[in-house]
């Protein structure tokens, strides 16, 4: 079965909600990480949730020498080897919607990598703006 | 796939995994220094050591670098014992003389219980403990601008004859991977240096970050076939224009139905 994310930017009411629960999801020693998606306004309180868009032809994964992203096909997901990495951010700089990041508080480069095929920030949209919903092979 | 014994508990490896990976999947503690899953093995700190035998090897048994043995069947490991733990931690007492000043090492030479080396201690010494990561994953970038260089006591990790390292795009890794942070680097301004070598850090055209240095980013655009224009802003830049790309097309989306 293979499944996609789903961004609704029309049902986005900029809540946040999806920033807090992917930032606690990836909390360490109680202190929230560096959230992954991002809810921006785009216009006066109008928003769209800014996240990774789990390119095919993804630009971290073409950007990493060292072979850290790769995609993780069951869930879709480009997904970051922490035990590859050697965080040289050419990641970060080459992706060009923003969305692989620096966690400077916990020193480490993260993306989103879908939580491994259970969304937290689709789980708690109270809007339903986002979706991980199955699709064809 | 192929069966062995670690610790007395029978496992299952892929063929061709090494021990170190079995072992530490297994969750067992093997102190190691030179490795990193980015970079070939090469068996520079010798602590991944464990002892393996066979059952028809007549109670023989022989100590490997567990990072660089590949499974193989029916082999019976064994990762912590009275004469492991001498290895280790002579092969520590070693580090301590050669590196007094570092943290890292004094830290696990500790938990060997050793205090100060019983070694004449190198007062000059600095906290490099040859390990060659840096070196092996500056050849996995394809740049391979640093090795060592000099012989015995005087050998360090440098650009060729000693000098600023000529193919160097200062991206760091280096610096990052190096476990006893021996590699000093500092960004001042628009300037990052490394390895005696300066390097101009790209400025966020939108809001001034800087982001990686120039050469670098150059070097992905052309190995790795990336638009250039993706360098020419910082990631929170980015996410902004996103933003307002996606706005659009929900606005025009909008009007389309009405
Ligand atoms: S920061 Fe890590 S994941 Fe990103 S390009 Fe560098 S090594 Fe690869
Ligand atoms: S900073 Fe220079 S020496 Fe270090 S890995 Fe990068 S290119 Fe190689
Ligand atoms: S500089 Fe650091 S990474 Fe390089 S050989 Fe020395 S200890 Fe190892
Ligand atoms: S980790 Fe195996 S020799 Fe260093």
């Amino acid at each position: 079965m293979k499944y996609r994310f789903q961004v609704i930017p029309e049902l986005c009411t900029g809540c946040r909600t999806c920033e807090l629960a992917c930032a606690f999801k990836y909390a360490k020693d109680g202190i929230p990480g560096t959230s992954r998606i991002y809810p921006l306004a785009y216009a006066k309180d109008q928003y769209v949730p800014v996240v990774c868009f789990q390119c095919d032809d993804a630009a971290c994964v073409k950007a990493c020498m060292f072979d850290a992203l790769r995609r993780n096909d069951e869930t879709g997901a480009v997904e970051l080897d922490k035990e590859r990495c050697v965080k040289c951010e050419a990641c970060v700089a080459a992706c060009p919607f923003g969305c692989a990041l620096t966690d400077t508080g916990q020193n480490e480069i993260v993306k989103c990598d879908l939580c491994q095929g259970d969304p937290v920030c689709a789980r708690f949209c109270p809007e339903a703006a986002l979706k991980y919903v199955e699709i064809e092979d | 796939m192929v069966k062995l014994q670690i610790n007395g508990k029978t496992v299952e490896a892929r063929e061709g995994e090494m021990l170190l990976a079995v072992i530490q999947r297994m969750g067992i503690d093997v102190p190691t220094q030179c490795h990193h899953e980015a970079i070939e093995p090469t068996g520079n700190c010798r602590l991944c050591m464990v002892e393996i035998t066979k059952k028809n090897w007549d109670g023989w048994k022989k100590s490997v670098t567990s990072c660089l043995y590949p499974v193989e069947e029916g082999l019976i490991v064994e990762t912590h014992n009275d004469k492991l733990f001498e290895i280790r931690k002579t092969i520590l007492d070693l580090q301590l003389a050669r590196s007094p000043h570092s943290d890292y090492v004094t830290k696990m030479a500790a938990e060997y219980g050793l205090e100060k080396s019983s070694y004449p201690a190198e007062p000059q010494g600095d906290d490099c403990i040859m390990c060659y990561a840096c070196t092996r994953i500056c050849d996995v970038l394809g740049k391979s601008a640093i090795a060592p260089t000099m012989r015995g006591h005087e050998k360090i990790i440098a650009g060729p004859f000693g000098e600023a390292p000529p193919d160097c795009i200062g991206c760091l890794s280096c610096a990052h991977i190096c476990p006893t942070d021996h590699i000093k680097w500092n960004d001042k301004g628009n300037t990052r240096k490394i390895w005696d070598k300066k390097f101009k850090l790209i400025k966020c055209k939108k809001c001034g970050k800087k982001t990686i240095t120039r050469e670098f980013a150059d070097y992905l655009i052309e190995k790795r076939e990336l638009p250039s224009e993706y360098f020419d802003t910082c990631d929170v830049c980015k996410r902004k224009e996103t933003a307002e790309k996606m706005g659009e097309l929900v606005i025009k989306a909008r009007e389309a139905t009405i």
